[in-house]
């Protein structure tokens, strides 16, 4: 009855389990000594009941120790990294997201189930075995007590029939060893007994000296050699270990060595299905979350879609409101803001347009007075030589005055034009040089009889371009007329050049000049470089506004330039292509001085105008 | 040539002022101040030239122009204080043939009445062949199948000018001095609204041009008559 008594010893064991439990689960020769050296101090008895207490809260946390600060790591390293290299699809990002924390999910899930299922098989094959094991011991023991051997010849046969007969029971798996108790002093000791060469390695000592002191049943998970031989990676077993006294013989131990291969194949098994399931669950999902963040994400992206119609003009855009979720209220807020934008807009266009309607009306009221007084003016001119000379004299000057105010007139309906957005640019395909030549046929008789004259640089060959004619040609008068005024005397530089992206005129007269601040001042609306001083060609001086605001219109550049008695230059720069930009203007803007001051570096770069010395001004909102 | 010019306007002292002006050049003006009373005193005078005014009582310019266009071809000339192009191209296309825009000076405006009336002058006998159409220059006519296809004196001098030189491409500015009489530089879109009026009468399908061809960047010329 020993071996029944031993049994709550061999439940003392149990502490055991979790490591054993290890070893089943990853062979690890590093926790390999650790279960072989515990169950020696596992022999309390009040752990009677702590084997499927302590089983259970360690065993799951023992194996997913290893794997789950790695598993947080990783997500801490990728969450740092993710939103910037993710941040421009919320999409991919939620199911980026789904994936780390459903493969963490399913790390403490799938760790969870394995060690229990671990667990559970286990401490089955654990119960069975160490039942037949006692059952062993014990048919062992009373075979031997009821045996009539006598001499130790025949104790020995006897013995060693037991032990085979004890092996075959136990099915092909099963060692069985048969030791004499090394404290065992009385008796003849027969040979002892290995089923097969070898095992008796798989006896630690401390298993040995439990079983060689104490009467009952120990046992310990041991790596035992797989079945085929030497070949391939040890498999979990169980070593049981109980005194065995032999008649004659003495005291002896008996050793049963039983494989665990077919429940570590079933827990393989089971973990390559959980394994399989947690990827197909993982799979499934991200997609799940693809869609469902499709879900928020499309209507958003719709919204995104509308916006950018909405700024691009589309006032009339607008999202579908279906549905009674948080999306619906975004599209009804969206909605309304776009409702609210349309009202406005179309209420400052038709502000905008009242102003044109204006603008055009007082032009009609105006123009039809001044028709009347211009004919009736013209008239009385063309009989002046019959009137008295003062009346003569009235004629002239209401006649001359009445020019002027017409140029006055016409600029200010050009300006508000300008200024209600009304301007367009009517561009053909024109060539430039032709054009240049044109307007300074015509402006040379002014420049004669100012004492100067224009000196004009331009190619051979036609330059092309496409402009709105009568709006560059008003801009090479306004700059050409503006020349002669300030030339003192000294010819004008007119320059023509292209490039392949752009066409340039620079106007360039050597008199008084005028200052950096003055020239910043010079597109001004009514601006005068010194109010002092008359105006001789009679300008608006509303000419230089209007040129700047053409040049703009045809997404050009109008650029001034003047220093004190040297002069000043102007430079028109067009794109060749309507709408097309460009970044350089084919001419520096002072191409005479820079020839002869060393002062001024080279200029080719607009871009660099405005960080140069004093005197250098940039008009034109296109760069 | 004594040329009776129908002067509609509202603008009662412009109106009598440009009436001083053409009696001096021998014109004889006749007055109308309403749009609604524009074609009745259009029948009455049956002038050789109208002088009208955009801005009307009563009713449109542009609308009195499509009126007297549609029973006569008698030259139109607005007079606009909007040279905004959309005014300038719906006068056009509403029938007139020239403008002359405020502020004028006497001499514009006798200068544009002078050119229309001239265009009136008696011309060789021509017979002219373009595509499929036959142009009778002297009895102002032109023929497609037989079929009669109206047109006023100015469309009719324009597509005679250009029948007369196939081969030649014209510029807008050579049209304006040719067919409008112009030596320094006009309106060119003058020329262009005339030849969208002209193609619309003329051509099987205006979109796609036989008869007068642009010719990009340069200006326009007859078709070769191809099919």
């Amino acid at each position: 009855m020993p071996s029944r008594n031993n049994a709550p010893d061999a439940r003392n064991n149990a502490p055991d389990a979790p490591n054993a439990a290890d070893e089943v689960t990853a062979p690890d020769p590093a926790s390999s000594p650790d279960a072989r050296s515990t169950p020696a101090a596992a022999s309390s008895p009040d752990a009677l009941n702590t084997p499927a207490a302590a089983s259970s809260p360690d065993a799951p946390s023992t194996p997913a120790a290893p794997t789950l600060p790695a598993a947080i790591t990783l997500t801490q390293a990728l969450a740092r990294r993710w939103p910037p290299r993710l941040g421009g699809s919320l999409q991919l990002r939620v199911v980026a997201i789904t994936f780390l924390l459903s493969v963490i999910a399913m790390m403490l899930v799938g760790g969870y189930l394995s060690s229990a299922v671990r667990d559970g098989l286990f401490s089955d094959r654990r119960d069975q075995i160490l039942e037949e094991t006692a059952r062993g011991f014990e048919s062992m023991q009373t075979s031997l007590d009821s045996a009539t051997a006598t001499t130790a010849a025949e104790t020995q046969q006897l013995v060693w029939d037991l032990m085979r007969g004890l092996r075959i029971s136990g099915g092909a798996d099963r060692d069985v060893m048969l030791l004499r108790n090394p404290k065992a002093t009385a008796g003849v000791p027969i040979i002892d007994y290995t089923s097969r060469p070898g095992r008796t390695d798989l006896i630690t000592d401390e298993l040995r000296e439990d079983v060689s002191t104490e009467s009952g049943q120990f046992w310990q998970s041991i790596q035992v050699p797989p079945r085929n031989g030497a070949s391939g990676d040890p498999v979990p077993g169980m070593i049981v270990g109980s005194q065995l006294n032999i008649p004659i013989a003495g005291a002896y131990e008996l050793y049963i060595v039983e494989s665990l291969e077919n429940e570590q194949n079933t827990l393989d098994l089971v973990q390559r299905v959980l394994l399989a399931g947690g990827v197909v669950l993982i799979g499934a999902l991200m997609i799940i979350a693809w869609f469902s963040a499709r879900q928020v994400v499309r209507p958003v992206q719709n919204a995104s879609a509308i916006a950018a119609r909405l700024a691009a003009g589309q006032l009339t855009e607008r999202m579908t409101e279906k549905g009674a979720h948080e999306l619906t209220q975004l599209a009804r807020s969206f909605n309304e803001m776009a409702m609210s934008l349309q009202e406005q807009i179309t209420q400052l266009e038709e502000l905008s347009r009242l102003q044109r309607r204006f603008v055009s009306d007082v032009s009609h009221e105006l123009r039809t007075p001044l028709t009347t007084i211009r004919m009736a003016a013209e008239v009385m001119y063309a009989s002046r030589d019959s009137f008295p000379p003062a009346l003569a004299r009235s004629a002239e000057l209401l006649s001359t005055q009445l020019d002027r105010f017409e140029a006055l007139l016409a600029d200010l309906l050009e300006i508000s034009r300008f200024d209600a957005g009304a301007a367009e640019l009517d561009a053909e395909n024109a060539d430039v040089t032709v054009l240049l030549q044109r307007v300074t046929d015509l402006m040379e008789p002014l420049a004669e009889s100012k004492g100067t004259h224009l000196r004009i640089d331009k190619p051979q060959e036609p330059i092309r371009a496409d402009i709105d004619v009568r709006r560059v040609e008003r801009i090479l008068r306004n700059l050409i007329s503006n020349a002669i005024e300030h030339a003192e005397d000294q010819p004008i530089d007119v320059f023509l050049a292209a490039d392949e992206n752009a066409v340039a005129v620079v106007v360039q007269d050597h008199g008084v000049g005028m200052t950096a601040e003055e020239a910043a001042h010079v597109f001004d609306r009514f601006w005068r470089a010194d109010p002092a001083r008359a105006r001789t060609t009679g300008g608006t001086g509303l000419g230089l506004s209007i040129s700047s605001e053409d040049a703009n219109l045809h997404g050009g550049w109008l650029h001034a330039w003047g220093r004190v008695g040297e002069g000043s230059s102007f430079r028109l720069t067009l794109p060749r292509r309507a709408g097309r930009s460009f970044e350089v203007s084919p001419l520096p803007l002072t191409p005479e001085i820079e020839k002869e001051d060393d002062g001024v570096p080279e200029i080719t770069d607009p871009a660099a105008v405005p960080r140069l010395a004093e005197g250098w001004l940039e008009v034109g909102d296109d760069e | 040539m004594k040329g009776r010019v129908l002067v509609i306007d509202d603008d009662t002292a412009l109106a009598e002022m440009i009436g001083i002006v053409l009696r001096a050049e021998g014109l004889e003006p006749v007055f109308c101040e309403r749009g609604d009373r524009a074609l009745a005193a259009f029948r009455e005078s049956s002038p050789d030239l109208v002088l009208l005014d955009l801005m009307l009582p009563g009713k449109d310019g542009i609308e009195v122009c499509r009126e007297i266009r549609a029973e006569s071809g008698v030259p139109i000339v607005m007079l606009t204080a909007k040279s905004d192009t959309v005014d300038v191209v719906q006068g056009l296309e509403s029938g007139a043939d020239d403008y002359v825009p405020k502020p004028f000076k006497p001499k514009e405006l006798v200068a544009r009445v002078r050119a229309r009336l001239r265009s009136r002058a008696e011309p060789e006998p021509e017979r002219l062949e373009i595509g499929d159409l036959s142009i009778d220059v002297a009895g102002h006519s032109v023929v497609r199948n037989g079929e009669q296809i109206s047109l006023t004196p100015l469309e009719f001098d324009l597509l005679v000018a250009l029948a007369r030189k196939p081969w030649q491409v014209f510029s807008r500015e050579l049209l304006l001095a040719n067919v409008w009489g112009y030596r320094h530089s006009a309106d060119t879109r003058l020329v262009n609204v005339h030849v969208q009026r002209l193609r619309a009468k003329i051509e099987r399908d205006p979109e796609n041009p036989e008869i007068i061809l642009t010719v990009r960047g340069v200006g326009y010329r007859a078709g070769s008559g191809a099919q």
